[in-house]
């Protein structure tokens, strides 16, 4: 027979303890925002790349018709464009300093997936347009250097590409974007509004 | 002080106590893991409105016990039997008396209701009576009566699985 003093010695001997760590609840909020920062990252080094290897191809072959070189005026303008604005969320979604403020990051994390928003539609819209009118411009000289078929051929993958980037793949990205951070948003919301449910 | 240090005092200060209530709520290690985690989000996240609270571990316990209710009414979940049975069963003959001893007695807790379950956490870490009123929102009175009755019935609990 044991009595409640008793019962309480067996609770303080436990030697089980917690698995998380302070380090660990900042992790949480963290790795999400540490999976999109890659992700843009990648963007922004694959976009370079790309650059380069447009300003090599201009620097090696040597173009003759003005609408090639404008050709390629437009897709580096394109390329610049899309670094400079992924530079700037990538920039906005490692400022750390947001992780000090947790009552503004909700309100910033809105603002983020509104930006993102316009960003991947109306802005990528104006992107995809002027990359098809430098692909139109490039394979004007592309058309005398190669046999018709091949042109044909090259236009129809090209802008079949194109297309399916804009109707498929963007549309996907967008929502697995969305996805991510309205998970975030909805998480932090539903703790903000549980706090204010039970008025502590 | 910055945020994060006063956060990191606090998490050091509080977490042992607040995982012992969440494990006595729930009866799983990993549900207190999560709940604890949940808990301490809620307390970075507005450890700004805690400044104006006179103590921070009932602030803290009072977080974590709407954290236990929401999470229940969530997952509707009824830890009563599955628990410290869970326990007992995965750990088997590996665990030392001592550890037997304790699951036994989460095993026990786990058959209290719910409000018991929290309280009877609170006064097994020996938080003092002021303190636990104020969390579980029950006059001092009430709450000596209700506290020895919970004693007794946990008790009386123990004693009887202890001779099965």
């Amino acid at each position: 027979m044991k009595d409640f003093e008793a019962l309480k010695v067996i609770w303080h001997n436990q030697i089980t303890l917690p698995k998380v760590s302070h380090e660990d609840v900042f992790k949480k909020i963290r790795k999400a925002k540490n999976g999109l920062s890659r992700r843009l990252l990648i963007e922004i080094i694959g976009m370079c790349i790309a650059t380069i290897a447009i300003l090599s191809i201009w620097w090696i072959i040597p173009f003759t018709m003005w609408t090639t070189h404008l050709a390629i005026i437009i897709f580096l303008a394109c390329c610049l464009y899309y670094i400079i604005a992924m530079i700037g969320n990538y920039q906005q979604i490692n400022y750390d300093k947001l992780i000090n403020k947790p009552e503004d990051y909700i309100n910033y994390l809105k603002a983020y997936k509104e930006k993102r928003y316009v960003l991947n539609t109306r802005k990528y819209r104006l992107y995809s347009i002027f990359l098809s009118l430098g692909f139109l411009l490039y394979f004007v000289e592309m058309s005398f250097l190669m046999p018709q078929w091949l042109t044909i051929l090259a236009l129809v993958l090209t802008f079949s590409w194109i297309a399916y980037s804009s109707f498929v793949l963007m549309r996907i990205y967008i929502k697995r974007e969305e996805s991510k951070l309205e998970g975030m948003i909805h998480n932090l919301e539903r703790i903000q509004k549980q706090f204010e449910d039970n008025d502590l | 002080m910055s945020k994060e240090s006063l956060f990191k005092e606090i998490f050091e200060a509080n977490s042992k106590k607040i995982y012992h209530l969440c494990y006595g709520y729930t009866g799983d290690d990993e549900s207190a893991n999560d709940l604890m985690q949940e808990t301490f989000m809620k307390v970075w996240q507005n450890l700004d409105k805690f400044r104006n609270q006179a103590l921070i571990s009932t602030w803290i316990y009072r977080i974590a016990v709407n954290t236990c209710l929401s999470y229940l009414r969530v997952e509707k979940r009824h830890p009563k039997d599955e628990l410290t049975d869970n326990i007992i069963e995965t750990k088997g003959e590996e665990i030392s008396e001592k550890n037997e001893q304790i699951s036994s007695l989460y095993k026990c807790i786990a058959q209290l209701e719910e409000n018991e379950r929290i309280i009877i956490t609170m006064v097994l870490d020996e938080l003092p009576y002021a303190e636990i009123a104020a969390i579980s929102g029950i006059s001092e009175g009430n709450l000596r009566v209700k506290i020895h009755r919970i004693k007794q019935k946990l008790t009386e609990i123990y004693n009887k699985y202890e001779r099965f």
